[in-house]
């Protein structure tokens, strides 16, 4: 009881809906519950579900092609450009952005773009510009080349409009860091779905008949955790044909971060087994006939969901991260594909560093992406543990 | 002056679902070479309350400001509750205060020897040397009944039995001669013939080296055989405290004479039993006024028990329960 | 005397402790040379202290333990099963008839599934009943004779205390209506005011059902309540079994004697002086 409510208050209607309300309440409803309350982790799947989102949309949000066909030859390492609304020319309703265009520094003999204040460019709402393809996908054998668009969120009359700034060969930091986001989401999520397949048997298995089964299973698990990854990388990275188109590259970067990413999850998947397989429910269940199959469907299985989506969710961002690190040392994605590896690997120059400090933007969405997995995960296994709160 | 008084000790903790009250208002008071047994059934707070006194609760208790806690030493009264940091700690946790715990196999560090543990204890809370050390945890082990204490002392815990255990426990927490021994469920786990010899050897610790022991139970055959006063706890609350011949042969409280009577007896396999009805309700929904006067078939519905809550009443010399006074008759 | 339901003849339940290379494993003898009558509509109490096998014993009844030497016969009147090499499709009709109640009220009910779907399961696994109308109305009639409220059934198990999940798991035995049901320490885990309603229930639910109770329990108190019969178990081997009264009243082996000894009296006045069993002094 909480401290506001008085003690002597008679149980009314409502009250007593809200306790009936918690007595039905399923698990997962229980769950949810749990999860709402956890302010962080609510703060973590909002930002994911905003990332994920943009990710899904980076074509339309995205005003230019973030590849080199897009890239803006007017506006080479470019400073972010912020619309505005007022100059030292008067104000205007619709916000502009100045014109620019690059000119020969004499001292640093680079070309800079430099800005030009007597120029107005507006700034429009649903231009038309590149192409693009909705709906398009390409899974081997069944592919849809989608629907071709062409409208975007915003874009500028002339010229161009790079909020994040451009990199040094004038792509728009924006459009790439949408594309990146979409691209690691798509490797963590093809890595995820591959280990887990392959965790939920070979765990599954293990855990399930025990016995010698488990022990060799065991020992296959124990061996490949074994096989250090940098230097299997690299082998395969030489392996891996030149020629090779970026969308095959990055399938078999994906299929490799699921063949390695696969014993830690069977391992949890098994002890989790294990331990429920021994519960009393599990072996009232037996006494009363039940067959492998029905513990599995009506006790086991249920009982594992939750963990299930807690583990796929908590396992996500190492998948992010593992093709990121490939992608940083070389191995993995390359230019011009737009993943966040790719494009961290590019803020490691020193030339950035020091002058063109905004291509460090797309390294604040990683940091977000990979917390706001991370909150989330720890909110949902705080949430899915019934005992948590009894412990206090 | 008693050695370690609790006041108006109140403690809840803050949960996802609110603040959830796990001790209400309960004082008492221990003086050396006393048994004082605390009876009471889950969700009693029986165990929280003797955590308090080594401020071993969770995180999230909240004290009420009224509690007080103190600890009389010769070196002057401690105020344990405003105790903050570690180091002020170590006069009270294995100090002046050791507590004996419910499973043995949880508080022996298991990748440990039972000698090392010992030991280390003493080099931390005395001024011995190591030697010192282990030849007094040797006599330790041989006081409580260890055949072979040098052989055993570097043994792990998992290779002496369950009533081994449960002695070497008790060896380590008086081996540095707590004034005051909190013994929460010790004899629980075990099995009736080993809690007898347990229940022995307490009783022979107690004449011998003249602590105080809170003995911590839901069995009240175990406190009539251990304790010499007595406080029932229900819900974070004493309903009954006194001495214990009283309070087991006349129980005030319609709380302490319906768990008597649920207790099954041996000398009258006839009696029925009968069980006290209702269930005990959850932490989150705590009755008010009494307590357990959902669960009291004695009061007639409308009754003062559930909107006002009873002082504690003295019943008859030193023994006390929670009712009104107009509720205390002469005894027949 | 009536006819017994459960006959166990020299039963052995033997574990390997490990293995060995060379010669035979060492065995642990749970149990041990053991028989037994359990006469029907008896409340047969099970005494032992932990590590007795008195929790195999009761499991090696309903199959769920492996024998590994002498026999278990289920004898109800209508039907005769060898519990120990009893075939697949008896197996399932064994399982109507012999039933387990658990000690952790906790560990035993599914926390994903409705009070309802928890009793109903035996029904629907053993497919006793024709219709979802037909278990309904079974699950409801246990409910109400395990005192359990109708609004209850749709509930998840964490809206209840230990006493109703108790009440609960007593229904999901009791649903396909055995005539045999083994309770394994049943009221160990529950407070003393609860555990006498527990006890109490059950002996009414004996009488009503005419169910043969084993009550396996390491409380020799609660034991004297309830049971009309009572062995007592020690490392594998039965001590003794007796009439509770005669039992109680006149324990003949040593090991009984020290057991009665060694619970606390209520009075204390009535100093605890236990007796120290020593089997190998006994022998």
């Amino acid at each position: 009881m909480t401290d506001t409510t008085p003690e002597t208050a008679p149980e009314s209607a409502e009250d007593r809906a809200r306790k009936e309300a918690y007595f039905t309440a399923s698990q997962s409803q229980l769950i949810w519950a749990r999860f709402k309350k956890n302010r962080s982790a609510m703060a973590g799947a909002i930002v994911l579900a905003i990332l994920i989102f943009m990710g899904l949309f980076a074509p339309f949000l995205s005003p230019y092609n973030p590849t080199i066909a897009g890239a803006d030859k007017d506006y080479r390492n470019g400073a972010p450009q912020i619309p505005m609304f007022c100059d030292d020319n008067g104000c205007s309703w619709t916000p502009f952005l100045h014109g620019v265009k690059m000119e020969l520094d004499m001292a640093t003999l680079r070309r800079n773009p430099v800005i030009d204040p007597d120029v107005r460019r507006y700034v429009t709402l649903l231009p038309q510009g590149w192409e693009y393809r909705v709906a398009k996908f390409d899974i081997g054998i069944v592919s849809f080349n989608g629907f071709a668009m062409t409208t975007h969120l915003f874009g500028v009359e002339e010229g161009g409009i790079h909020i994040f700034g451009t990199d040094g060969t004038g792509k728009d930091v924006f459009s790439r860091t949408l594309h990146a986001i979409w691209t690691s989401l798509a490797v963590g999520t093809i890595g995820v779905v591959i280990a887990f397949v392959l965790a939920l048997v070979i765990g599954g298995v293990a855990g399930y008949f025990g016995g010698w089964i488990d022990g060799v299973l065991q020992m296959i698990t124990d061996a490949v955790r074994t096989v250090p990854a940098i230097p299997l990388f690299m082998a395969l990275a030489a392996f891996a044909p030149p020629d090779w188109s970026s969308e095959t590259r990055f399938f078999f970067i994906s299929c490799i971060l699921g063949l390695i990413g696969w014993p830690t999850l069977a391992r949890r998947v098994r002890t989790h087994l294990l331990t429920e397989r021994t519960q009393e429910y599990v072996l009232a269940a037996q006494l009363c006939g039940a067959s492998s199959g029905h513990v599995i469907r009506r006790h086991l299985l249920p009982s594992f969901t939750s963990y299930i989506i807690v583990d796929l969710v908590i396992s996500f961002p190492y998948m992010v991260l593992s093709e990121t690190a490939l992608s940083f040392i070389g191995l993995g994605l390359k230019e011009p594909v737009n993943s966040l590896g790719v494009l961290l690997q590019n803020v490691s120059k020193s030339d950035v560093l020091l002058n063109f400090q905004w291509e460090f933007i797309p390294v604040i969405f990683f940091v977000a992406l990979v917390l706001a997995f991370v909150f989330v995960g720890d909110g949902l296994r705080d949430a899915a543990d019934p005992y948590s709160s009894a412990k206090k | 002056m008693s050695l370690l008084s609790v006041e108006n000790l109140q403690l809840k903790f803050r949960t996802d679902e609110g603040l959830v009250t796990a001790v209400d208002d309960v004082s008492f008071t221990l003086q050396a070479g006393e048994v004082l047994g605390l009876v009471g059934e889950s969700g009693s707070g029986k165990s929280v309350t003797a955590k308090s006194i080594m401020m071993l609760n969770a995180e999230n208790a909240v004290y009420d400001e009224r509690s007080r806690i103190t600890l009389n030493l010769e070196s002057g009264p401690i105020d344990v509750l405003s105790l903050r940091r570690a180091r002020d700690m170590k006069v009270v946790r294995g100090g002046a205060v050791s507590m004996i715990f419910q499973e043995p196999m949880a508080s022996f560090a298991p990748a440990i020897t039972i000698g090392a543990q010992m030991i280390e204890q003493l080099l931390l809370h005395t001024e011995m040397t190591k030697q010192q050390a282990r030849k007094h945890s040797i006599e330790m082990l041989d006081r409580v009944g260890i055949k072979d204490p040098d052989k055993r002392i570097d043994q792990y815990a998992f290779q002496l039995s369950g009533g081994m255990r449960q002695r070497a426990m008790i060896a380590m927490a008086l081996s540095t001669n707590p004034k005051v021994l909190i013994a929460d469920e010790p004899t629980t786990a075990l099995d009736v013939t080993i809690q007898a010899q347990v229940i022995e050897l307490m009783k022979d610790l107690v004449s011998e080296f003249r602590m105080a022991i809170l003995f911590i139970t839901h069995d009240l055959g175990v406190i009539a055989q251990t304790a010499d006063r007595v406080a029932v706890m229900y819900l974070g609350r004493i309903m009954e405290s006194g001495p214990v011949r009283d309070v087991i042969r006349h129980p005030a409280h319609a709380y302490t004479q319906g768990l008597i009577n649920a207790l099954p007896k041996l000398d009258d396999l006839d009696a029925p039993l009968t069980p006290i009805p209702g269930d005990i309700p959850s932490p989150l929904e705590r009755p008010s006024g009494c307590v357990f006067h959902p669960r009291n078939p004695t009061l007639v519905p409308g009754s003062r028990y559930e909107r006002e809550v009873p002082p504690l009443t003295e019943v008859s010399p030193g023994h006390f329960a929670a009712l009104f006074p107009e509720d205390v008759g002469p005894r027949s | 005397m009536n006819k017994p339901l459960i006959t166990i003849e020299k039963l052995g339940i033997h574990y390997p402790l490990g293995q060995s290379l060379f010669g035979k494993p060492p065995v642990l003898k749970a149990v041990d040379d053991v028989s037994l009558k359990i006469e029907k509509g008896s409340f047969f109490g099970l005494v032992g202290e932990s590590g007795s096998g008195k929790t195999t014993l009761g499991r090696a009844t309903l199959r769920a333990a492996p024998i590994t030497s002498g026999t278990v016969i289920y004898d109800d009147g209508e039907v005769v099963y060898d519990v120990g090499s009893i075939g697949k499709a008896q197996l399932k009709d064994y399982r109507t008839r012999a039933q387990l109640i658990f000690q952790d009220p906790y560990a035993a009910l599914s926390p994903r599934m409705t009070v309802r779907d928890i009793i109903a399961e035996p029904l629907e696994v053993m497919k006793l009943t024709k219709n979802r109308e037909e278990t309904d109305a079974r699950v409801r009639e246990i409910a109400a004779k395990c005192r359990l409220n109708l609004e209850h059934l749709r509930r998840f198990p964490h809206a209840f205390s230990g006493g109703q999940r108790q009440r609960i798991s007593i229904a999901r035995a009791l649903v396909c209506g055995p005539k045999f049901v083994v309770a394994d320490e049943a009221v160990a885990a529950l407070d003393v005011s609860i555990q006498a309603d527990i006890l109490n229930l059950l002996k009414s639910l004996q009488r009503d059902l005419d169910l043969t109770i084993l009550f396996i329990s390491h409380d020799l108190s609660v034991v004297a309540h309830v049971c009309d019969h009572v062995a007592v178990m020690y490392h594998g081997n039965i001590m003794e079994q007796a009439p509770t009264r005669q039992l109680f009243a006149n324990p003949t082996h040593e090991y009984t004697q020290s057991l009665l000894s060694a619970i606390p009296s209520l009075d204390p006045d009535e100093p605890l002086r236990a007796k120290v069993y020593r089997p190998e002094e006994a022998r």
